[in-house]
């Protein structure tokens, strides 16, 4: 899926309550919550009604209910929920799109993790962006890993993986060509550091920034090649595993478990809950966002039933 | 101890500032008999005879928070808002009362932000683990920081330079007010609650919603507001002196001993849990800023 290129699919006009009343919504939301694990509560129902109306346009569906009918027992529910999942994130990839996220590495989980490496004498960083789309996640982690080498990373070495499915997704994100869209919560001083101009409107990432990222093709279900990804410290894997059902989901966050290293951290999207996929990652709070971790051995099963 | 029984005698005097309006006492009995004796209407009529109130009452019902819109009496107010409610904003105003604008230390939109959303992550936790008092629950997360206003009170300067200390080095109030007043707001917000005679498990949670373990009687209550006092600092509805750094709630001690009480809690869905908060913090924030801004609470 690609990022829209402007930002008109945020600038929702937040409606009367009245208009979010109508109960379909309320199962509109659980239909969504229990496939793909997006949550939308109470005060941000307007949030999923602007994004049902926009399907309802396609579909000439009159009524919430109706749409539900779409989801749940048309034919093409499938097809329809995916259509829906689209239009819910779009808008969802630019740049610096998460800074609490950062704002966690840099706080707590960087200082927590080299303080156990440096005991091993090592400081090596493995990152892995699972679910890349068009690369502005793994650019942006570049650009921080960058910015905090001569401070915090001080003595550190990093690489980033960058994997997708799709291949056109991929060469996007090779080629590191981006607009206003993608950029828009970079600062002109990044601009200035990590891009060059491409053509009037458009600037490109310079090699320092893609010679640290590692793209390739990665399918999440192919048991084989996610068997081979070890020693991760970091997973981000951001709206990818709405699109999947149950099993597929367990089978992939059971391998992510793998491939972490213990004390690793898992991130999802922002709104994107494991609840009832996996038990054995632990979820913690950072300010103003949650990861999952997974817990070394020696504390495995502290906290839990 | 020193510090401590340096302040009581101004903490007792707390009782007999003429800033408690008249009416508030009888008002409070009123609302903390057993639900079923108590007299709706009398309540009304009561919550009427003071603006203040009715227009505190009156916003919060009309809050998206309680689902409710176009509350216009005060009696729909308080069917809408419920009796704990009403008590919690009722003690909110005395408090708010007592405490000149000038002399606040911490923000006081700051301070009721927190407890509001402290109240209300409460008592969605409560509902969702199956606690089997919610109301209860929202009232104590309410007042749990109670100690915090009397300290305000009792030792304006000390405290303010608590802050400042807990601000600077990151460390949380609890410690720092041990460091330099010898008591801490936990200890000082109890002596207040017995003087106003709050319950004894509200008053329990005043007193160990920072030392859990030692919760003689209400250990799982204690633990509720303990962990959603956490959950709000985290998700930006703390005071800006101590914000841990990352928190792992099914690891902390507390935890434990809600599910010992509470077994839900094992499948509370926690990143749901989060983001109900989230959703809810600009209206909290609407809320709060609604009730308690300074101009309505200074003239009674």
């Amino acid at each position: 899926m690609t990022a829209v290129e402007t930002g008109i699919a945020n600038a929702v006009v937040k409606p009367n309550a009245g208009e979010v009343s109508d109960p379909a919504y309320l199962k509109i939301r659980n239909v969504i919550y229990q496939s793909s694990g997006i949550y939308y509560p109470d005060e941000k129902l307007y949030l999923l009604a602007s994004r049902c109306a926009r399907r309802m346009r396609v579909l000439k569906a009159n009524t919430p209910a109706e749409y539900l009918e779409h989801l749940t027992v048309r034919e093409k529910r499938d097809e329809e929920l995916r259509l829906l999942l689209n239009e819910i994130t779009i808008g969802e990839t630019y740049m610096f799109r998460s800074t609490a996220q950062l704002e966690a590495l840099r706080n707590v989980i960087f200082p927590q993790m080299l303080e156990a490496k440096s005991a091993r004498g090592f400081k090596r960083l493995h990152m892995w962006s699972a679910g890349c789309s068009t690369g502005e996640e793994p650019y942006t982690l570049a650009m921080f890993l960058l910015e905090e080498s001569t401070k915090l990373l001080a003595g550190c070495t990093f690489d980033i993986l960058a994997t997708d499915l799709n291949d056109n997704s991929l060469e996007v994100a090779k080629a590191g060509i981006f607009g206003e869209y993608a950029l828009h919560n970079t600062t002109e001083q990044l601009r200035k550091k990590y891009f060059k101009p491409h053509d009037d409107k458009r600037l490109q990432v310079r090699d320092q920034l893609k010679s640290l990222i590692r793209f390739d093709r990665v399918n999440l279900l192919d048991d084989g090649k996610m068997t081979a990804l070890k020693g991760m410290d970091l997973i981000f894997c951001c709206n990818v595993l709405i699109y999947f059902d149950l099993s597929s989901k367990r089978k992939v966050i059971e391998h992510f478990y793998s491939n972490l290293l213990p004390g690793g951290y898992l991130f999802l999207g922002h709104a994107e809950s494991l609840y009832k996929v996996d038990d054995r990652f632990r979820l913690v709070h950072f300010p103003k966002v949650i990861a999952y971790w997974k817990p070394p051995a020696d504390c495995a099963g502290r906290g839990k039933p | 101890m020193n510090m401590l029984e340096k302040i009581l005698p101004k903490i007792e005097a707390l009782d007999a500032m003429p800033t408690i309006p008249v009416i508030i006492q009888p008002l409070v009995s009123l609302l903390r008999c057993p639900s079923e004796q108590v007299d709706l209407e009398k309540v009304v009529e009561m919550v009427a005879y003071d603006s203040t109130l009715t227009a505190q009452c009156l916003r919060m019902a009309n809050s998206p928070l309680f689902g409710r819109r176009n509350t216009e009496t005060v009696r729909s107010a308080v069917l809408a808002l419920g009796l704990k409610r009403v008590e919690g904003i009722l003690l909110g105003c005395c408090l708010n009362r007592m405490i000149p604008p000038d002399k606040w230390v911490l923000d006081a939109l700051t301070f009721w932000r927190h407890s509001l959303g402290c109240a209300l992550v409460s008592s969605r936790m409560a509902r969702l683990i199956r606690y089997p008092d919610p109301e209860k629950a929202y009232l104590a997360g309410l007042l749990h920081d109670l100690g915090i206003l009397v300290n305000t009170l009792t030792c304006t300067e000390d405290f303010r330079k608590c802050i400042q200390a807990a601000r600077e080095k990151q460390v949380e109030l609890h410690g720092s007010e041990q460091e330099h007043l010898g008591f801490t707001h936990c200890q000082s917000g109890k002596i207040l609650a017995e003087r106003w005679h709050f319950s004894a498990d509200v008053t329990e949670v005043i007193e160990f919603h920072h030392n859990v373990a030692a919760a003689p009687s209400t250990p799982a209550l204690v633990s509720l507001v303990h962990l959603s006092d956490l959950l709000c600092r985290l998700r930006d509805l703390g005071y800006g002196y101590y914000e841990a750094a990352s928190v792992d709630l099914a690891g902390d001690e507390a935890w434990n001993i809600l599910a010992d009480h509470c077994p839900a809690l094992a499948n509370i869905d926690l990143a749901r849990l989060t983001m109900d908060i989230d959703g809810a913090m600009d209206e909290i924030v609407a809320a709060v800023d609604a009730v308690f801004t300074p101009q309505q609470v200074a003239a009674p």
